[in-house]
């Protein structure tokens, strides 16, 4: 059962890092990533690493995203 | 067993139902609804009541103690927190002019 | 001759990096010491050698105190090269900013105003909290800068600003490297080696104060760092 929770989080990790490479779109890949870093939160978590599960929820899907939105405005938002 | 623990059990499934049944809900709302106003009132709606039940179920199941009382509060955070994120969402798509799906208007906007 | 002179400085900054990262274990090795008893004597020993029942905050700490104090020097570093970057024309930023084009709802501004205690209360749990239980400066200082952020976008850049008061505010963003300097010369001073903690019988809660110290100051800094980064980047210019 365990081991099922483990291989559904990373199938859904690599969907996501997938996902973040094949969009054109910045500002999807700044939200994919952050759902990326929420999987990876979990999969610490799951491993027994509460604190790296809460720096990636902290820094990963928070602060980061927020930082690129920030560029993404100042910037452009399709890749090219 | 006591009558309690039954009475206990059983809120804790029909909450954890109930929680599981709207997440299925607001997603194929999410997946299916025509435009991002209905689509953002699913996701909200899945995450206020979905994730607002499932976490009473938790409590009940864990019973009277301290970590009860913390899922309790990340359900209040929950219930607070999701409602206003779907609202500022909405209100700025709104105010930046994203026009509302109507139904008689569904046949023109496809052509 | 500009670019010949960095590349030769570069050349000799890699040399003795090269050379120390040859004389490390190969990588898996199973006979490097974090395999054969590192990680086993920190499991067995660190609460009662480094001071925390937390493991991880006795390693990055007490421990490996040192990397700590360089990492948290990177950080310090990283924004100075974007304030760098960014506040080039300082003349010509502008001061009066226009008045937003979307005014922020009421429903956010009151939520977020009621939420923002609770934020804070519970950032500064994790720091203090970091040598008990899992947390510590770093997690909660990115709380604060998360914190700092939604007040900014919620009640404006003047709100925010009165967060970090501006005289304060560069010994706020130093605060986590100048923590640690702090308190590598006190352990020079009573144990003899920089980032030496006590370990004798009486002196235990010294320990344990240095460690929950040097949390505060991690967390400020951190926070304060991750907080001007985002004025920085969305300010108008």
């Amino acid at each position: 059962m365990s081991q099922l929770f483990d291989i559904t989080l990373i199938a859904l990790l690599i969907a996501c890092a997938v996902a973040v490479i094949r969009t054109k779109d910045l500002l999807a890949a700044a939200i994919i990533f952050s759902a990326y870093s929420l999987v990876m939160c979990l999969i610490w978590q799951h491993r027994g690493a509460p604190d790296v599960a809460m720096t990636e929820a902290a820094v990963g899907a928070g602060v980061t995203t927020v930082l690129f939105i920030v560029t993404i405005a100042r910037t452009v938002r399709r890749e090219r | 067993m006591t009558p309690a623990d039954a009475v206990i059990g059983a809120l804790t499934v029909v909450f954890a139902g109930l929680g599981a049944f709207f997440f299925l809900v607001g997603t194929l709302g999410l997946l299916r609804l025509p435009d991002f106003f209905s689509r953002t009132h699913a996701a909200t709606k899945c995450d206020t009541v979905g994730a607002g039940s499932l976490l009473l179920a938790l409590a009940l199941y864990n019973g009277l103690d301290a970590d009860s009382l913390k899922i309790i509060a990340i359900a209040g955070l929950v219930l607070l927190t999701s409602p206003t994120s779907g609202h500022a969402l909405a209100r700025a798509a709104f105010r930046t002019g994203l026009v509302p799906w109507r139904k008689e208007r569904a046949g023109e906007e496809a052509s | 001759m500009k670019r010949a002179l960095v590349a030769a400085l570069l050349i000799v900054a890699a040399i003795p990096l090269l050379s120390i990262v040859a004389e490390l274990p190969p990588h898996a090795a199973p006979d490097s010491p974090a395999y054969t008893h590192v990680s086993a004597h920190y499991l067995e020993h660190g609460a009662e050698e480094a001071g925390a029942e937390n493991i991880v905050t006795d390693v990055i700490l007490n421990y490996r105190g040192f990397d700590t104090n360089g990492e948290v020097t990177v950080i310090f570093t990283a924004l100075a090269a974007v304030l760098a970057i960014l506040l080039l024309p300082s003349e010509e930023r502008v001061e009066e900013r226009p008045a937003p084009a979307m005014p922020v709802s009421m429903v956010v501004r009151f939520v977020v105003r009621l939420l923002a205690p609770f934020i804070a209360l519970f950032a500064v749990y994790v720091i203090m909290n970091g040598h008990v239980t899992p947390g510590g400066g770093f997690q909660g200082g990115t709380i604060l800068g998360a914190l700092v952020i939604a007040l900014t976008i919620v009640l404006g850049e003047d709100e925010a600003h009165r967060l970090l008061p501006r005289p304060a505010r560069p010994w706020l963003q130093a605060a986590a490297p100048l923590t640690f300097v702090v308190i590598g010369i006190a352990g020079i001073a009573v144990v003899g080696s920089y980032l030496g903690f006590p370990a004798e019988e009486p002196w235990q809660w010294v320990r344990t104060a240095w460690l929950v110290i040097l949390e505060i100051g991690i967390g400020v800094g951190g926070g304060a760092i991750i907080g001007t980064l985002f004025w920085t980047m969305e300010a108008e210019r």
